[in-house]
């Protein structure tokens, strides 16, 4: 079994607060510029549609003061796993596919449209990779729990809960660190009566059952803690977003809503230029 | 048995998103199978959310689930499913269902048969995330249906078995607390 410390301290994402003008954004505005960008790179049908979002980004994260090296660490991982992919698309053919040949070993071939296939991985995971390195960068846990609320604030006229899914989103950060100790407790007991997590013998079905001490103690105290922690809200007469004040309120600063509009007009551009091509 | 608040239902949805944040960070939830494909019950906290909660609860679950993934896959990739995960279409939307459909299955049974109704809502849920994050992986060209075919059979049908264990277990264990006490239990720790 491997380590038994899990960190108390966990982070996701990877925040480099290097306190660019890009920091300063409220949290709506990088959710705006995160889906303006995201949108094209992940439904696009084109490589330069998929590809102009990555630019973009360089060049965001280059203002910001991230370097374009540290975004893409994710890919030097990433590139033996695009291999096996590629690799994959060779071995096994599409039905139906009469595109041109490009190459064939064999039985095995690689034509046109299982080119294209591959490029358009490598390009969407590039980009959406690169995409989603910038927004953690830029925004901490805080703002990306809290952003929730302002982002679909026009929608919680509507009737949408923003004020309880932002809620939900705070409370699990908070319990992250919470769950990951009582983690680390039960692993640690049923270790020391024998217990072996996920290299034990036997069939998967065998092997599920081997996390149940695990899995289920797990998340019978998380819901017990939500319970405990629900029947406090309540005691102290917690009632929705009503009347409620916020202890951090993200001001908007004169020009964010240009910022905002350009995110819009560079997602419709892009789009354009999708289906222009 | 105490009365259903939206306060609860919110912070439950919070308490096992945090439980799939967690089962992802640290990887646990992946039991090693042949040919490098694993197994995982990463999903089952938006089913129990799906059962316990209701659909929003599911679906908000689901999305948090989703995201971290979609985050993990982004900032430090493992496997080569991986890189199709940094795709919100692949890693957010099925994961949202996934409460959903559960919730819909539980609800069949109209509250009666609690273990076999938990155990169903399971492997429901499991199947519709097998289903759709394969289907989507073929629509957006990333493995040829080959591939999804035999995962599907190698892989997903085992996870479905182990979706409904996990969840009648924790699903019966907590409707026995709950059934008992009526409350958290959390309280009783200080005597």
């Amino acid at each position: 079994m491997r380590g038994l410390e899990f960190f108390r301290n966990v982070s996701i994402g990877q925040y480099m607060d290097t306190g660019s003008a890009l920091h300063r954004f409220t949290p709506s505005t990088k959710y705006i510029w995160l889906l303006a960008l995201a949108a094209p790179a992940t439904v696009a049908a084109h490589l330069e549609a998929v590809l102009l979002p990555w630019l973009a980004t360089l060049a965001l994260g280059l203002a910001a003061g991230i370097r374009p090296g540290f975004l893409l660490r994710g890919m030097k991982p990433a590139v033996p796993l695009l291999g096996i992919v590629a690799v994959f698309q060779f071995i096994f053919g599409w039905p139906g596919d009469r595109s041109a040949l490009l190459f064939a070993l064999g039985p095995l071939s690689l034509t046109a449209r299982e080119g294209s296939a591959i490029l358009m991985a490598v390009a969407r995971t590039l980009s959406l990779m690169t995409i989603i390195s910038l927004f953690t960068s830029l925004t901490t846990e805080g703002e990306i729990a809290h952003g929730i609320e302002d982002f679909f604030s026009p929608l919680a006229r509507l009737g949408f809960p923003a004020h309880a899914l932002a809620l939900s989103v705070a409370t699990a950060f908070r319990f992250i660190p919470i769950i990951a100790g009582e983690l680390e407790s039960i692993v640690k007991a049923q270790a020391a009566r024998g217990a072996d997590f996920g290299s034990g013998r036997g069939g998967p079905l065998k092997r599920t059952r081997a996390y149940l001490p695990l899995f289920v103690p797990v998340t019978i105290r998380a819901l017990e803690r939500a319970e405990a922690l629900a029947e406090a809200m309540e005691a102290r007469c917690y009632a929705g977003a009503d009347g409620r004040s916020r202890y951090v309120v993200y001001e908007k600063r004169s020009g964010e809503i240009v910022v905002r509009l350009v995110a819009v007009l560079f997602c419709a551009a892009t789009f354009a230029l999708d289906v222009l091509i | 048995m105490a009365q259903k608040s939206t306060v609860r239902t919110v912070v439950v949805s919070g308490a096992l998103g945090a439980v799939s944040i967690v089962l992802v960070l640290f990887n646990i939830g992946f039991i090693p199978w042949f040919a490098g494909a694993s197994i995982t019950f990463m999903h089952v906290p938006a089913i129990i959310a799906g059962v316990l909660e209701g659909p929003a609860a599911g679906a908000v679950v689901g999305a948090i689930f989703g995201i971290t993934s979609l985050v993990k896959a982004a900032t430090m990739p493992q496997g080569p499913i991986d890189v199709f995960f940094t795709n919100p279409l692949i890693s957010v939307l099925p994961r949202m269902l996934v409460g959903i459909v559960a919730w819909a299955v539980f609800r069949l049974f109209r509250g009666r048969l609690l273990a076999a109704s938990s155990a169903s809502a399971g492997v429901a849920g499991s199947l519709t995330n097998a289903i759709l994050v394969l289907g989507l992986l073929v629509l957006f060209k990333a493995i040829p249906p080959a591939v999804a075919g035999t995962v599907f059979v190698s892989n997903s049908l085992i996870e479905a078995a182990a979706g409904g264990i996990l969840s009648l277990a924790v699903v019966t264990a907590w409707k026995g607390i709950e059934n008992r006490s009526g409350r958290a239990r959390l309280a009783d720790e200080d005597k």
